[in-house]
């Protein structure tokens, strides 16, 4: 499935009444779980490796990353969006056995990395401009990013 | 065959590849800056991938960005379009490290061939006439006066890395020389980062003529016959059209020939332009050769029949030119006019956004254009619009189709220069075909005449 697929997917069920939406073609398996703002759940993987670089994480760890466009939903006050500064690939964790920069209710101070975005076998490390909550990871591990796509959804702590 | 191309360019061009990607069945990867979100090759690639903000140089011309588009979207080969990163040798060179086809020659090539000197020593050695010169970079202001007290009073001077006009002075007598080697060095370094420039023998009302080529990696070489590019403004080109009222059977096969020995001496691979400035004396001299397609390909499409993008896309796959030099002939007469977003008269450009627009049709006219109506042309780029190309039995048949096509092209809301074409068109010097690269300098002052009372 070519990312514009998994994304204009993601915007159909995302509009609709499911709650839970499971997809599973020959090497590949989708799973989608709507929440709230609390941690929904998308399972994603690739059958042959997509990119060299840190492999995708378990399905487990990815379990907490919801990857619905950001653009498309409300902008809730108080919540800063962090959208990613270039193309590439993005990354929740430093490398593939490590455990994720963040989860949903990490508290960061401004300068924390929240992932990387890798551009031609760069890992450009993404980091909070803010001391913050982080209240949303927009983006699953291992997925193509464009430029401007949020990443993250933060609320700033005093 | 590809099975995907990422296009790295906007505007009609970026359409154009998409067009020959369709017909060939290849799927395609359009990149575009947050200014064109709203852009027809976006709205018409398979896939878009947004690189950046507006600003080309971290965009269109971000060469990280737009291989890592190409990556995340599983994209087989490059098409760089005109402008922007086609003529950037380092961007070649990194596809092809990244394991990308970049449709175009190989990086060597675009580096010998974009740096000036070094293509006029490859031109001389490959025995191609050349205008009498310096032969390479002029280091100070001594060695300048001195080439050009041997070749002669007008001088020109040339950026090295040069092009579209800039870092170019001409020098009529010898006290002005210094001022103008100074000032030239400064716009070349200003404009291109290198601050070479050489020296030319300057022809007073020379004709821009120039021949399109395509090599394959079996070792192909043809061409397609030539354009004739004199009507330019600054450098820029404004119309061409093809064949060129100046040659005739001999000349013809004189240029070919000396166009075919520049691009052999380089191997050259993929669709390149020779171009020759054509002396009233009917002596032709090498300026330069473009190693890309160029914006005014389509006069020579519409009069041999050959499309040239999906030629390019064929070589880069590695398969060999569908058709031999014997096959390729000329039918007709073809012109293409460029419809730039800009003042018809200051030449300030426009931007904005276009209200309504309507293309001309009919028999012969072909438009290659990316804008619709409701469009914004943003500020940060080319301010070329349209390409409106009249194709006709005889120059005389082209003439009148571009001037009933320029007659029903409307564009409002923006500012075009569809008026100063149609005034280049109804002229009498170009209806004769008396052309030369000074064309506009004559055409402009005589059309402030009659406003001035």
């Amino acid at each position: 499935m070519d990312p514009k697929e998994l994304r204009e997917l993601i915007e159909i069920i995302s509009r609709s009444e499911f709650v839970t939406f499971e997809l599973e073609r020959e090497g590949f398996r989708l799973r989608l779980v709507k929440g709230n703002s609390a941690p929904s759940a998308v399972v994603s993987a690739y059958a042959p490796a997509p990119a060299p670089g840190p492999s995708l994480p378990n399905t487990e760890a990815a379990a907490s990353a919801p990857i619905e466009p950001a653009k498309a939903l409300p902008a809730e006050p108080g919540i800063v969006d962090l959208p990613s500064p270039i193309v590439g690939t993005f990354y929740r964790t430093p490398s593939p056995d490590a455990p994720p920069f963040v989860e949903v209710g990490s508290r960061v101070k401004k300068g924390h990395v929240l992932g990387v975005v890798e551009a031609m076998k760069l890992m450009n490390e993404i980091e909070s401009e803010i001391d913050a909550e982080v209240v949303e990871i927009c983006i699953a591990s291992g997925q193509p990013v464009e430029y401007g796509q949020v990443l993250f959804r933060l609320r700033p702590t005093l | 065959m590809f099975r995907k191309i990422l296009i790295a360019n906007r505007g009609e061009i970026a359409l154009r590849i998409i067009w020959a990607c369709r017909e060939l069945g290849i799927k395609t990867v359009a990149v575009y800056s947050t200014a064109d979100a709203d852009s027809l090759h976006v709205k018409f690639a398979d896939e878009d991938v947004c690189i950046g903000p507006a600003p080309n140089r971290e965009s269109y011309l971000n060469v990280s960005a737009v291989i890592s588009a190409a990556e995340i979207t599983g994209a087989e080969a490059i098409h760089p379009g005109y402008g922007f990163l086609a003529e950037s040798a380092h961007f070649a060179e990194v596809s092809r490290e990244c394991g990308l086809t970049f449709i175009g020659p190989g990086p060597e090539v675009i580096r010998r061939m974009g740096d000036k000197a070094e293509a006029l020593r490859t031109a001389i050695e490959a025995g191609v006439p050349t205008l009498p010169g310096s032969g390479g970079v002029v280091q100070d202001e001594e060695h300048a006066q001195r080439v050009a007290r041997s070749i002669g009073y007008p001088v020109l001077i040339k950026a090295s890395a040069g092009g579209g006009g800039r870092g170019m002075r001409i020098v009529s007598k010898p006290e002005d020389l210094g001022r103008l080697f100074d000032a030239a060095r400064q716009e070349a370094e200003a404009a291109f980062g290198v601050a070479d420039v050489y020296l030319e023998k300057y022809l007073p009302e020379p004709r821009h003529v120039e021949f399109q080529i395509l090599g394959d990696t079996q070792g192909n070489l043809v061409h397609l016959f030539e354009r004739e590019c004199s009507i330019q403004r600054r450098h820029q080109k404004l119309l061409e059209e093809s064949p060129s009222p100046a040659l005739d059977a001999g000349l013809r096969a004189r240029m070919a020939a000396a166009a075919l020995k520049a691009a052999g001496a380089v191997q050259y691979v993929n669709a390149g332009t020779v171009e020759f400035l054509l002396d009233t004396s009917g002596e032709f001299y090498f300026i330069e050769m473009n190693t890309r397609i160029q914006v005014e390909h389509p006069v020579t499409e519409m009069v041999t029949g050959i499309d040239l993008i999906k030629e390019q896309i064929r070589i880069a796959a590695g398969e060999p030119i569908s058709f031999t030099q014997q096959e390729v002939t000329v039918s007709g007469h073809a012109i293409e006019c460029r419809i730039n977003a800009e003042d018809p008269v200051t030449f300030a450009p426009c931007p904005g956004k276009i209200r309504s627009f309507h293309l001309p049709g009919g028999p012969g006219i072909r438009v290659d254009t990316a804008c619709y109506a409701e469009a914004m042309v943003p500020p940060y780029y080319d301010s070329m619009i349209a390409k409106v190309v009249a194709h006709g039995n005889t120059r005389g048949e082209a003439i009148l189709r571009m001037r009933r096509a320029l007659e029903s092209f409307v564009v409002e809301g923006i500012s075009t220069n569809v008026p100063l074409q149609q005034r280049i068109v109804a002229d009498e010097d170009f209806v004769r075909a008396r052309l030369s690269t000074r064309f506009m300098e004559r055409f402009l002052p005589a059309e402030k005449r009659p406003a001035a009372g």
